[in-house]
Parts: structure tokens; sequence; C-alpha cells
């Protein structure tokens, strides 16, 4: 049995001891730094992390299903940037932002789709899958779409990526949140209410706890790996299109090599790798952690070409953390592994 | 209890795969509220005829009546639709998931439910709970639960589905003997309200307590069938392997004059078991019997190195030896058939000659590491030879053999080693009666050959049949020493029952 | 992963897959030298002899890491610091501007420090993976990240130049009309292949791959296995790192980024299987060499280079999706012909389905 308020606290997916971490980090870096505890840092979060977050929303369901999914920048990318061209070649929706995004959502669907093909269809294996499906969405958007950088941008979309929720003022410098942590926000809501409380949800934990006792239950197995590859290309759609607009420039060759960011926050918020386990929450607080890590570097000073090595260890540390806890915790009673002792 | 008008019946039903008859004019008929037990070795055809049951295949002839209806053929859905259910060695059960959950979840599926809470689970499992009497950590992950506990998440699950038969595979396998009578308790009590049980097992002695009729498969004909009184193990057994079973007692092999090749002396690890003493000569067969958790598999496990011992003494031929690592057991002559062949004997997708040559490889490399390969080809023949292993060529994979040919490949991996003491850990679980009365007399041949063997085992007349002494093990500690006249099979089962 | 797939991997890796690499490079060979009159010409082989060795180093790095059912997607990141070591090596001691004598030992010097920070960085990998029993694929995403984090910082996100000529010449020189890159890989081929195939340790790595478990009770030591596999992935990535380096006359942490899908692509292509236990390093190197003669011949006929790159995608995908499919529908008289009746009926046990 199990002794419940340490329990709870520590969260099943130990997001306990992620509050406690970016708590204790937070502290480190403001004692170096006392310009850390104001607003501009808590708006800075909320306004770097906000793409992060819908992309990882994606990447959470992916995992609990047991699957990796490497070509979600790919996508994100290949969406924002379509809908940035599509105005100046064909004058469709120069005015209203929310076209936009509906059009990017749309074009993720499309590309989700093919992963949604080859893996729920032809059975290949997730990593190898979405690296090929990367490769090919990548180059046709390089090919095909265009590699040019665009400065500029249909109207509504201009105006959305200026449009802040709150501002900051601080001195000379004013530091802004945008409003784009509104719909972040709600996905977030959305993915958690997903998971918890439909059954598309609970037959995703179901086949990444195990598949085949999935099938057996009776569980659409491979429609619902068609519905979480299709809804991570939306959730991609979506992020990529937010990234372009925040960032005012389509460049088409950004994204792509961040995904190792969004994967690790999705680790370190303790969902496992093998599937079956993974939370909204916990997956939240390892974008805000990595973030911000990310940050307070610039805060204190560190070159931002230390920024990639400050993630991989803080990922490092995160995985040790886990394969050290699960070997003390598998050093229980049973010793001898199989069916009779 | 069983009433006589049968719920099930399965009527003429054929199957081939491939050239091969699985299944041929096969009848099987299901009493509501009975125990029915499916007997028959592997390749008998029992996994298939369950697989056509459940709407896993379809039967190339024959039908399937159930109560007033006709089928050709089944699919899982109407399988489950009807009531049939079945519950597989493992279980099928989400580790991740609550127990709760676990038991809800195929309603919820067959419910065509949206949306769904916790709640909602919960009260589908309490009331199947309480409905069988039992108590059930409903809110635990099923990976917390013990395996008991697992089973009965299973069976909860099966009835949450309004279950009217449930075909259990294996059932007992897993189990302790408490256990096994906690669950023969809930299976007594739902027969009461008229599901049946087809436990197909091995297990003869454990299902034949509870069954009212079994049903003998033998190369895909029924060759037996019918109430269990008119059945005696020897009957049962002759049936299922067209060979009467012969109880030889065991060889004069020991030389009692000679030193001992392995001694243990206050052999403890913490937890696990303490003060574990015992000898083996040359040409003794030493049983180690106990109870699922006794520390039975320990003690042999930590001889081999897998679970090294805090503390103790192991001498083999009066040296002393530490064994810290499975190498320092292999070098020191100790070879190991554990007891899960599948994931710790044999490597699958690999030949047979890579899985015979498995434990032998730092004698077959030379210069620079190279494998001397006709070195390697010359174990691998002799080890097929000497254990006979059926084979249509050492690089099939081992996946294509039966399990007691895979048996006899673990088997020939530690003997083209010649080891001086061989340590088996329930031998004959998943084997073939026939490949069992061959590994038992093989293994009387080693050790008249002056191999000292331990047998770790539940199998009680395998232990009677094979070893002089019999240790019992009780909660990590050595409590008895069974020979001579007091080794038979109702003296050891006393011990392990007490 | 599910029964069919493992199933449809291990087909490709039976002989006739062997020689249906061959035939495709043939046929590659046929359409390109067809379609342009340059492809068939011994410049046009020397050429892509320049280009294959780095990435077939790769790739042959990233089928021993998973023989033995894991996956190193660090590689490329090992062969930026080796080829970083180097060239920073190089720019410190102004290598570039020194006399031939001296110059010739700071090449030798500098290439076996390369290579033994590779070595280093496979020790780590080692490590992570044997020690702490961390999964290969998080590990190596780890170590990905922190070795591209390393150098990033060591070099500020610039690129290194400044080589002496005799360290050119092992990316650009010839032996005898062969390009010297090409002479590597064969040689570390042939060294690749020997281990794996003829050493008690090659065996060693494909049994703990296939399955570690009964691996450690047939007192085969994981540990050891995996650090030597880890290791000896490091000294190829390290390798292609060199050879890179000298091709292009510079180092930078992110060179080589792009070849980790062409490696696994290629790895695929070969017939090594990603749950471990099978592969063969001629596979490998014939893959390898297969899709440098597409690249190149994308080349010639002025297919861009996302072109390539859709290619890649696209041969990944169908080739474990083609035989997933004809392991379905066509390959079953395969694995009934595999199962006798006596087996058919043991599969009522589940635990041969779950192989994860």
């Amino acid at each position: 049995m199990r002794s419940i308020p340490w329990n709870r606290l520590r969260g099943r997916n130990n997001e306990g001891v992620l509050v406690l971490s970016i708590i204790a980090f937070s502290i480190a870096v403001g004692i170096s730094t006392p310009s850390f505890w104001g607003w501009p840092t808590l708006l800075d979060l909320g306004t770097n992390s906000l793409i992060n977050l819908v992309f990882a929303m994606g990447v959470l369901l992916v995992i609990v299903s047991g699957g990796i999914d490497v070509s979600f920048m790919a996508i994100g990318i290949f969406s924002g940037y379509a809908v940035i061209i599509l105005p100046n070649a064909t004058g469709f929706g120069a005015d209203y932002a929310v076209v936009g995004f509906a059009t990017a959502a749309l074009i993720g669907l499309g590309l989700g789709l093919l992963n949604a093909i080859a893996i729920a269809g032809l059975r290949i294996p997730t990593l190898i899958a979405t690296l090929g499906t990367q490769g090919i969405i990548r180059g046709a958007m390089l090919l095909w779409v265009g590699s040019k950088v665009i400065p500029h941008y249909p109207a509504g979309l201009d105006r959305l990526g200026n449009d802040y929720l709150v501002t900051v003022h601080s001195g000379a410098a004013a530091t802004r949140l945008s409003v784009l942590i509104i719909p972040a926000a709600v996905i977030c809501v959305l993915v958690g209410l997903l998971l918890r409380y439909t059954m598309i949800g609970r037959s995703i934990y179901a086949i990444g706890g195990d598949e085949e006792s999935a099938r057996r239950a009776g569980i659409p197995v491979t429609g619902i790996k068609v519905f979480i590859y299709v809804f991570v290309g939306v959730l991609a759609g979506i992020a990529g299109m937010m990234h372009v607009t925040r960032v005012g420039l389509a460049n088409p060759y950004e994204l792509v090599g961040g995904e190792l960011d969004v994967i690790a926050a999705v680790v370190l918020g303790g969902a496992s790798i093998f599937g079956g386990s993974g939370s909204v929450t916990g997956t939240v607080l390892g974008v805000v952690l990595i973030t911000l890590v990310k940050n307070s570097l610039i805060l204190l000073g560190v070159p931002s070409t230390w920024q990639r090595f400050a993630v991989g260890l803080l990922l490092l540390v995160g995985i040790t953390a886990q394969a050290l806890s699960a070997r003390l915790r598998r050093r229980g009673p049973a010793l001898a592994p199989g069916v009779a002792a | 209890m069983s009433s006589a008008e049968p719920l099930l019946i399965a009527k003429g039903i054929s199957k081939r795969f491939g050239g091969v008859a699985a299944l041929q004019d096969v009848s099987f008929d299901v009493r509501p509220g009975e125990v029915h037990t499916l007997a028959g070795e592997n390749g008998s055809g029992k996994s298939t005829l369950i697989k056509i049951i459940t709407g896993v295949h379809a039967p190339d002839a024959g039908t399937i009546v159930f109560e007033d209806q006709t089928f050709e053929s089944l699919t899982p859905r109407q399988a489950i639709a009807l009531g049939i259910e079945v519950i597989f060695q493992d279980f099928s059960l989400f580790p991740n998931l609550s127990a709760a959950e676990n038991i809800a979840i195929s309603t919820h599926v067959a419910e065509r439910r949206k949306v769904v809470r916790d709640v909602d689970s919960r009260r589908i499992a309490e009331e199947v709970v309480s409905r069988i009497g039992i108590r059930l950590d409903l809110d635990a992950a099923v990976e917390e639960l013990s395996v008991a506990d697992r089973q009965l998440t299973a069976i909860c699950r099966a009835l949450a589905q309004e279950a009217r038969i449930i075909f259990m595979d294996e059932p007992t396998t897993a189990l302790t003997r408490r256990e096994v009578q906690a669950l023969f308790r809930v299976v007594a009590s739902l027969k009461e309200r008229g599901v049946a049980f087809v436990f197909v097992s091995h297990k003869l002695d454990e299902v034949m307590q509870i069954s009212e009729r079994i049903t003998v498969l033998r190369n895909g004909v029924v060759v037996a069938n019918g109430d269990v009184k008119e059945f005696d193990r020897t009957a049962l057994v002759r049936a299922m392997t067209g060979k009467p079973l012969t109880d030889t007692p065991p060889s004069d092999s020991v030389r009692a004059d000679a030193a001992p090749i392995l001694e243990v002396e206050g052999l403890t690890l913490a937890g696990h078991f303490a003060d574990v003493s015992f000898a083996v000569r040359p040409g003794e067969v030493l049983g180690v019997t106990g109870l699922l958790g006794s520390g039975r598999t320990e003690i042999a496990e930590s001889l081999f190195g897998i679970t090294p011992a805090d503390s103790g003494s192991v001498k083999i031929e009066g040296r002393p030896v530490r064994i810290r690592r499975v190498r320092d057991a292999v070098r020191a002559g100790i070879g190991y058939v554990p007891a899960d062949r599948l994931t710790q004997g044999v490597f699958l997708d690999q030949s047979i000659a890579r899985n015979i040559i498995a434990g032998s490889i730092d004698r077959l490399v030379g210069k620079l590491n190279l494998l001397r390969r006709s070195a390697a080809s010359a174990i691998v023949s002799r080890g097929a030879k000497e254990l006979r292993i059926l084979m249509p060529s050492p690089e099939a994979p081992v996946r294509s053999l039966s399990g007691g040919n895979q048996q006899r490949v673990v088997l020939a991996k530690w003997l083209t080693r010649n080891p001086r003491i061989l340590i088996l850990n329930s031998p004959t679980v998943g084997v073939d009666v026939g490949s069992k009365h061959e590994i038992l007399d093989m293994l009387r041949d080693k050790a008249g050959e002056g191999v000292a063997i331990l047998v770790i085992s539940d199998d009680v007349p395998e232990l009677v049949a094979v070893c002089h002494r019999v240790l019992v093990v009780r909660e990590g500690r050595v409590v008895d020493v069974l020979e001579g006249d007091r080794l038979d099979e109702d003296e050891i089962v006393k011990e392990l029952v007490a | 992963m599910s029964d069919l797939t493992e199933r449809a991997v291990q087909r490709l890796l039976s002989e006739r897959d062997l020689v249906a690499l061959v035939a495709m490079g043939l046929v590659v060979l046929a359409v390109f030298s067809l379609v342009t009159d340059t492809f068939l010409t011994v410049i046009s082989f020397q050429v892509m002899g320049f280009q294959v060795a780095e990435v077939a180093l790769l790739s042959l790095a990233v089928m021993l890491s998973m023989l033995t059912g894991g996956i190193d997607l660090s590689i490329v990141s090992v062969a930026s610091i080796a080829a970083l070591v180097v060239a920073k090596g190089f720019a410190a001691t102004n290598a570039a501007t020194a006399g031939s004598g001296r110059a010739l030992w700071l090449t030798v010097a500098f290439i076996a420090l390369g290579l033994l920070a590779g070595v280093a960085c496979g020790l780590v990998n080692g490590f992570l993976i044997a020690k702490l029993r961390i999964t290969p694929i998080l590990a190596t995403l780890a170590t990905l990240q922190i070795l591209n984090g390393i150098g990033i910082a060591w070099t500020g996100g610039v690129t290194v130049y400044g080589m002496p000529n005799q360290f050119l010449n092992v990316g650009g020189g010839y032996v005898y009309h062969v390009p010297i890159p090409v002479l590597i890989l064969l040689g570390a081929a042939f060294l690749t292949g020997v281990f794996v195939n003829r050493t008690g340790i090659g065996l060693r790595v494909r049994l703990v791959g296939a399955n570690p478990t009964a691996a450690r009770y047939s007192g085969l030591n994981p540990t050891r296995v995996l650090y030597a596999t880890y290791v000896a992935s490091a000294l190829l990535a390290s390798i292609a790192g060199v050879i890179i380096a000298s091709r292009a006359a510079s180092a930078s942490a992110d060179y080589g980024a792009s070849y980790l899908l062409l490696a696994i692509v290629i790895v695929v292509l070969g017939g090594v299987s990603p749950l471990g236990g099978y592969g063969t390093v001629t596979g490998v190197v014939l893959s390898a060499f297969v899709l440098q003669m597409v690249s190149t011949g994308f080349n010639m006929v002025e297919f861009s280079a996302f072109a390539y790159q859709i290619a890649q995608g696209v041969i990944l995908i169908a080739v474990i999706g083609l035989n997933t499919l004809t392991q379905r529908y066509g390959g079953a008289w395969r694995s009934r012909l595999l199962r006798s009746r006596r087996r058919a009926a043991a599969t009522g046990d589940p635990s041969t389905a779950r192989t994860q």
C-alpha cells in the first residue's frame, strides 16, 4: 500500500519534484540576479514557452501512446510558412488571422495524416516513420513551397503578432506577454481534459500500457493512432503558425532542430518513453523548467551558445534521476523475474 | 451447479493451417456453472480450439451453438457479446492503469462511451468485486498488484462484461498454493451463479480438484472426455501422450562415499533467504521445493551469480568459491536452466546453433577474440545429438521448436560445457509429457555420470521421480529434508501446505 | 512493437535481400547512366567515393548500436566533436603554416586525439546505458544535445579553419586513383565485419541485442558488451568526423547534422533490424553506395538537394512499409512453414508476442 499524502504531493509523474526543481532553480538564480524577481521574468516565460507548450501537448499524446515523433517541427514550419506564402501568392486569407490559423491547422492535419498512414497503416516503428516523414515534409517545403525568407505579412497576422495581453514597463524597457498565451492555455486545458475524461484519452493510456491487450479489449487501436497523429499535426500547424506570427518573419529554416527541446520537456515532465504514463501538468512544468533555464542563462550573462548544452544537461539529469528511481523501486520483493519463483 | 443443458456446444470443428490439421472433427461442450478442464500437451490443438470459440479464428468446418443460436464462426466481438471471455496467461491487463479502470474499460468500450470519469470505472468495479466477495485495492495501478490480485482483476473484468463462460489459460501456474485455493473459492462461488469455467492446464492435480468434466485432446482429436471421477492420473497421462507414466524411482547413482561436489554453508541474502546449508554428492539429485516466494528460486539464482548472497560460503569440490557474477559460477562449473524459458532461457529468433554455443563463447575464442568455427560446430552437433533435439537444421530459429525441444536446447547449452553442477528451475513446465520423460531420464543419466544436480520445482511427482533427497524451503529457510521413506508425494504436499 | 512489424523487419535480412540490394544498385546505375553521360565515368565514381565514406561510417556506427537493440543518436555530435578537436588543435598550433615534417606529425597526433575524444564520448554513452541502465534512445538523445552544446560553446558558433595539407590529403587524396576515404571506409568496414561476425564479442553483441535477459542467464555480461558497442560506434563516428573535417577543410559544431536521417535510411535499407540481433556490414556498405549513387544522380539531372531529402524519407517508409504489407498479405506462407503444428498450439503463450 502507498503512504497517501507523500505520494499525492509527489504526483504520479513526479510533478512535485518538478515544482521543487523550478522553485529551487528560481531561488538560485534570484540570489545572484535580483532582477529575476519581477514581472518581466514571468511574462518572458509565458511568451517564450507558449509555442513549445502547444507542440509539447501533441508530443505528449504520442509519447503516452508509446511512440515518439520527430516530425512535428517540420509540420509546424511547413504550415506556418505555407500560410504566409499563400496570401502573397493568391491573395487568400489576407485580413483575418483566424483564417490563417485555421489554414495552418488544416495543413497540419494533412501532414499529420502522412504520419498516421505510415504508423497506423503501414505499422512502421514510430521513430523511423517520423524521421522519414520529417525528411519528406522538410524537403517538400523547401522544394515546392519556397526556400526564401518572407518578411511581408498579411495585415491580420501582423496585428496579431503585435497584440499583447499584458505590458509591463520597467524603466525604458517594456516586456510584453503575447496574447497568444490564451489559445496556448486553452489548448493545454483541452488536452488535459481529453486525456483524463474521454475514452479516447484513456484508450491512449491503454495502448501505451499494452497495445495487444488494448486490441483484445476492443479498443480501436488503429483508429486511435490515426487520431493521435492527425491531432499532433493540427497542433503542430497551430504552433508553427504562432511561431511565424510572433517572429514576424517567415523563415523556412527555423524550428527544425528544436524537436529535442520539446521531447526533453515531455520526458522531464514525467512521461515514460515506453508509454503509458504522462500528464499535462507534468509536461507544462517540463516546458516551464526548460524555458526558465534558457531565459535565466541570458539573464545571468551566459552566452547563448551554452543554451543547448544546458538543456542537454538538464535532460541528462532528469533521465538519470528517473532511471535511478526506477531501479530503486525495482529492488523490491520480487528479485527473480519470470512466472514461477 | 451444472444443469444438464449445455450452454455452448462446439460441433465437429475442423481447422487446417497450411497443410497441417490443427483440429479434426472436434466436439466440445460446456454446461452452465460447470468447471471443465481442457487438457492436452503442446500441439494437441487446445489453443486453436479456444481461439475458434473466442472468435480469433474461423473454423473450416463445424458449428458453434450458444444457447439457441447457431454460428458458423464468431468474431471476437460476437463472442464477447455472447459472454464468452478468455483470460490468457499474461491476463491482458494494462499495468499503468488502476485495477478499477482495468475492470471497467471493456465495458466502457462496449457501451461506446465518449466521456468517462473515475467514478464510473469505480462504480462498475465495486459492483463486480462485491458480487464475488473479494478484496482488491481498486485504486492501485495493476503493475503494483501481486500476480494473484492481477488474476482476480482479470476475472473481474470478464465478469463486468457479463461473462457466461470464462476460459482460463494455465490459471494456476503463477500462483502459490494458498492463492490457488483462494482462486478456487472464487470459482466455486461463481459456479453457483451459473458461470462456467474452462481451464486449460498442465497442472492436472490442481484443476482436477475443482473440475467436473475433462476433455483431452491429442493431435487435434478428442481422445477422452467425461466426468473427472472416471479418470485417474495415469489414465489421463496415457490419454494425453499415449504412453503410460512410469515413475521410475531414482537410480543408485549417489556415490555415498565420495566427497560432496557442492557444499553450501550459511548462505544468506537479506530479505530472501537465510542460513541455507546443504551438500550435494556426485551423482546425487537434490530437489529444492517450497511455495512461491519461499526463496527457492533466489537460492538457486544466488548460486548461479544472478543475485549473489550477502554471506555464507560455497565450496566446489572442496575448494571455496566466490560467486559474485554469473561468470564466476559458469567458470566454477555450474550450469543453470532457468524457470522462464522464453525470456530467460532461449534467444527465440536466433538459430539453434547460436543458442547452444551461447554458453561456451569463452571457450571458443582464440587469438584476437576470433571464434573457432569448427570447434563451435562440433559443440552444436554434440549438443543436438546428446539431447536428441528434433530440428530441421541447426540454423533454424529456436522459435520454430516446440517447448520440449526448446528446453533441450537450453540443456544443450550447459551440458556441452560438461558442468560439474547442474541447477534446473521448473525444468518441465510447458514441456510435453514425452519430452518431460526424456528430460528426467537424461537427468538421471547425468547423475549416473557423477554430475551433481539441483532441481528446483513444485511439481511433486517430478520431484519424487527423480530426486534422492528434497529440501523444503519456507520463508527463506530450509525447514526439512525429505529422503528415503519420507520422500513421497503426500509427504511433500503436506510440508508445502503446512 | 507489433509482432507483424517484427517479422516484417526480420524479413529484410535474408540473403535474398542482399541480392535485391545489388539489383537495386544496378538499376540505379543503369538509369542514371542512360539519363546522363557523365555518370558512368571514373571521375564521377571517384567523386562519389569521396562523398560516400563519411555517411557510410556513420551508418556502420548506427548498425552497431542497433545490433544490441538500441540506437545511438549521438553519432553526428561525436563526429563533429572529433572534427573540432582536430581543427582546434591545428588552429592552436598553427599547423596550416608549419613545415611539412612538423605538419605531418601534428596531423597524426591530432587525428589520434580526435579519435580518442570520440572514444571518450562512447564511454560516456556506455556508462549511461550499461551502468545507469538508461534506455539507449533517451541516453543518446541527451548526449547528442550535450555534445552539440559543448561544440557550440567551444566554437562560439563559428566555423574553425586552418588545416595543413597533410591533413587535407586524408579526405582529398588518392592512392592509385582510389580516393583515400574509400580505402578508409573499406578498412573500417572490414574490421567491423570481422568484429561482428567472427569474434566472440560480436556474437555476444548479437545475443545481448536479441535478448538481454537470456544473455545474462547465459553468462554473457551485458555491461561489457554495451560498453564495447557504444565505444566502437563512437570510434566509427569519429573516423567519419575526421574525414568530414578533412574534406571540408574546416569544422563546425553542426556539421553532419543532416546525416542522421540518411544513416538510418542506409541502415534500414541495408537490412539491419531496429529490434536487435540482425544486420550485416555488407548490406550497410552496399546500401550506402546505392544511396550515394542516387544522390549523385539526382545532382547530375539537377534535382535539388531537397528532392534527395524527400527521396530519403520516401525510401525509408517504402522499404519498411512494403515489407510489412507483403508480410501481411503474401508472406504468410513463410511464417506458416516455419511454424510447425506443435508450435501453433504452443503460441497459446502470449509472451512470444511481445519482445519489447
